[in-house]
């Protein structure tokens, strides 16, 4: 069943939750997507700072706290929308 | 224990000093029971205030209970739903308002007693009114509609209706155009709810409904001041009960 662009950010945010610490490439792979879909969801992500990017010896993503307050209402928000059909 | 209510005591009272002027003529009987009947009015300006009280809270509420789901997500159609309360609040506050004048200075009609403010007043509330109702409409739809400008041709619709109720100071027209717009909103939401895959929430569509009626009631009950004027009390009560009940999901959903 596709995935909606709610259920895909969710998605990666949890992916990067789990990891702690995650790099671009693994990323990409653990997310299921081509890598311009995953292009156009990560610059959304960064945007939104659901996540932030550090630079040591290579690129690390972690997870922002907005991220994880997007976690934590990812419930009530597909409840919300399906409620009033949105 | 009705010669205790003071409305009706004050009626009796003009009642009282116009006899003592005399023989009166129809005319002094006619303003004299229309004074008194103005101040009994009077009482429901309390009312219309608590009435307008309860809708732009509750506009309010849903509008800034729903603002965080809003920035996480982006979602179009919890954009629509939170524009649509904004305007109810907006549009609320203007009715609320021409209301006030209407019974502080004693005016069955705004546009009459003031003609450039009470005209702009209107439009403004008209333009609301409408646009309110046609964003609750969008957010249901948004999904099924291809064409991406539908919301601009909202924006011109809800501005010929406010400039036509303008042009046209009838009342026959404010009707006709109530209806119209009452028969393409049923049509459009009935139309959206059979292509509907699931069809497991007919119950918010039965308030959605109500919420339109008692909405184009209200949007009568100003342009035609005497029009409704008997359902006046039921039509603050059942409207007040939709908003609350939309109000309570929206809390139930949003925590």
């Amino acid at each position: 069943m596709k995935r909606n662009k709610l259920e895909i950010i969710r998605d990666i945010l949890k992916i990067v939750q789990e990891n702690r610490t995650i790099r671009p490439t693994p990323l990409l792979r653990k997310s299921n997507l081509s890598s311009s879909r995953f292009k156009e969801y990560y610059t959304e992500i960064l945007e939104k700072k659901f996540v932030k990017e550090s630079y040591g010896k290579n690129k690390e993503i972690t997870l922002d706290e907005k991220g994880v307050r997007y976690l934590e209402k990812y419930t009530a928000i597909i409840s919300f929308i399906d409620e009033f059909e949105l | 224990m009705w010669t205790k209510n003071p409305f009706v005591l004050k009626v009796l009272k003009l009642r009282v000093y116009y006899n003592k002027m005399g023989p009166m003529t129809g005319r002094a009987i006619n303003q004299g029971i229309n004074r008194g009947l103005m101040k009994l009015l009077g009482a429901n300006m309390q009312g219309e205030i608590i009435y307008s009280f309860i809708i732009i809270a509750c506009s309010l509420m849903i509008y800034f209970g729903t603002k965080e789901l809003y920035n996480l997500t982006s979602h179009k159609g919890i954009k629509y739903f939170r524009q649509s309360f904004l305007f109810f609040a907006l549009a609320y506050f203007f009715r609320s308002f021409i209301k006030i004048i209407l019974y502080y200075f004693e005016v069955s009609e705004l546009m009459n007693f003031l003609p450039f403010f009470g005209s702009i007043t209107f439009f403004i509330f008209m333009y609301f009114s409408s646009m309110a109702i046609f964003y609750l409409l969008y957010s249901v739809m948004w999904k099924k509609c291809k064409f991406k400008y539908v919301i601009y041709i909202f924006h011109f619709i809800a501005l010929a209706i406010a400039a036509t109720i303008l042009i046209f100071r009838n009342q026959n027209i404010y009707l006709l155009i109530n209806v119209l717009f009452l028969v393409f909103i049923s049509y459009t939401f009935f139309t959206s709810y059979k292509d509907q895959k699931k069809k497991k929430s007919h119950n918010l569509y039965f308030i959605y409904f109500m919420l339109f009626v008692f909405w184009i009631f209200n949007i009568i009950d100003i342009l035609i001041p005497t029009a409704l004027k008997a359902y006046q009390l039921f039509i603050y009560l059942i409207s007040s009960g939709i908003f609350l009940l939309i109000l309570y999901k929206v809390i139930k959903k949003t925590g």
